[in-house]
């Protein structure tokens, strides 16, 4: 209804409202409707003025040359007004989606971004650094008890009898007997099931 | 039976922030030696020291942990199999004294409740550039009753006798054993499975 009366307003203030108007207002509708009251003045003139008329056609071309002009103005300031509400628009759009994607792609709070170029970047996890660290201090121990030992034996704290020596070739024996029946067994396996190598692999 | 090459198996701990010395003074301790080029230890390192105490002969595992934040999560893991600590901080760096009641406050969090603690002020040679007084790290550490040192790896002040002090506090809380009952395992929170070292 509202819009209706405005309409209504507007024809009964006729086109004359488009002289009144803001220049930074002016739409191509309004352009044509000082067009249209330039042109019923210069009619009026034309044939209360006969003699005149070809001054008045003159001044005619002019202005609807100036017309033009406005018209293409006040055209292409329309256009990049409604190209710039569209870039916003866009911008708008992709910074809210930045916005939601942003955690997931490390560059939310408490997120490092790393650089895949860089030959130093960390690669390596907290655990990962851990067993490293572990297995080396496992490995120190247990060259620390061997230093120990071989100083004990060169020291001649331990004399090295027979029957120690017998011993270690037992315990060697033990140790390697099962070994090779594990080997062979493996290689009976392994034959028998040779053809099921590269699936396991 | 073959015979052992120390009698009793203890674990010590170093701590405090990065930079103050703790690699230095262990190193002082096992190999007397200094070197001035700062290599930060990465998570954790040991070393091994056998002293004599009361005729006891005692093997000291020294750990030493990284002061550096980022490995925190793996050196607190060690806190736990540590019969004493020594909390470190270097009297040229007000910062590292500030942090000495965060440190106590791991050594509450992740340690066992009896471990022996010392505090040690290092790099007391640079009397130049101190900022701690001594009188300070003497408060905090009667605050806490607990030791205090003020020591030098480079200038070799006060480094074994804190190690020999933090062992023999250790040793009066440690029940007699037979020479051959030893079994201190030293491994808990290591990772280190069993020290069984029987030399021979």
């Amino acid at each position: 209804m509202e819009t209706e009366q405005d309409e209504v307003a507007q024809d009964e203030l006729g086109p004359e409202i488009a002289l009144d108007k803001d220049p930074f207002q002016l739409t191509v509708e309004d352009v044509y409707d000082i067009s249209h009251i330039v042109g019923q003045d210069l009619l009026k003139i034309s044939r209360e003025a006969r003699g005149v008329s070809s001054l008045v056609s003159d001044l005619q071309f002019k202005i609807v040359r100036v017309l033009e002009m406005l018209e293409a103005l006040v055209n292409q300031s329309s256009l990049s007004a409604e190209e710039l509400k569209m870039e916003r628009d866009n911008l708008k759009a992709e910074v809210e989606r930045l916005l939601k994607d942003g955690p997931q792609m490390g560059v939310g709070p408490d997120k490092m971004v790393i650089d895949l170029t860089d030959p130093n970047r960390p690669r390596f996890t907290l655990q990962e650094l851990r067993d490293v660290l572990q297995e080396r201090n496992k490995l120190k121990v247990k060259l620390l008890v061997a230093q120990d030992e071989l100083q004990c034996y060169k020291s001649g704290i331990i004399p090295s009898p027979d029957d120690q020596i017998v011993t270690l070739e037992n315990e060697s024996m033990i140790t390697c007997s099962p070994r090779e029946n594990e080997s062979k067994e493996k290689s009976t396996v392994k034959s028998l099931f040779s053809f099921k190598q590269g699936k396991q692999t | 039976m073959a015979k052992k090459t120390y009698d009793l198996l203890f674990k010590l701990l170093l701590i405090g922030d990065s930079g103050v010395g703790k690699t230095c003074v262990l190193f002082r301790f096992s190999d007397d030696a200094f070197n001035t080029t700062f290599i930060s230890t990465i998570g954790i390192d040991f070393k091994i020291k056998t002293v004599e105490l009361q005729g006891k002969k005692i093997k000291l595992q020294i750990w030493d942990t990284a002061g550096q934040e980022r490995f925190h999560t793996i050196t607190t893991s060690y806190y736990r199999g540590a019969m004493g600590i020594m909390l470190v901080y270097d009297i040229t760096n007000a910062k590292s004294f500030e942090n000495i009641s965060k440190w106590l406050r791991n050594i509450d969090e992740h340690a066992n409740e009896d471990v022996e603690r010392m505090l040690l002020g290092n790099k007391c040679d640079m009397e130049d550039k101190r900022v701690v007084p001594k009188a300070k790290g003497e408060q905090i550490a009667r605050e806490h009753g607990i030791r205090f040192f003020e020591t030098s790896a480079k200038a070799n002040v006060n480094i074994e006798k804190a190690f020999l002090t933090l062992a023999e506090d250790i040793l009066r809380k440690t029940p007699v054993k037979e020479p051959n009952s030893e079994n201190v395992d030293i491994s808990s929170g290591g990772g280190v499975t069993g020290w069984k070292s029987k030399c021979c």
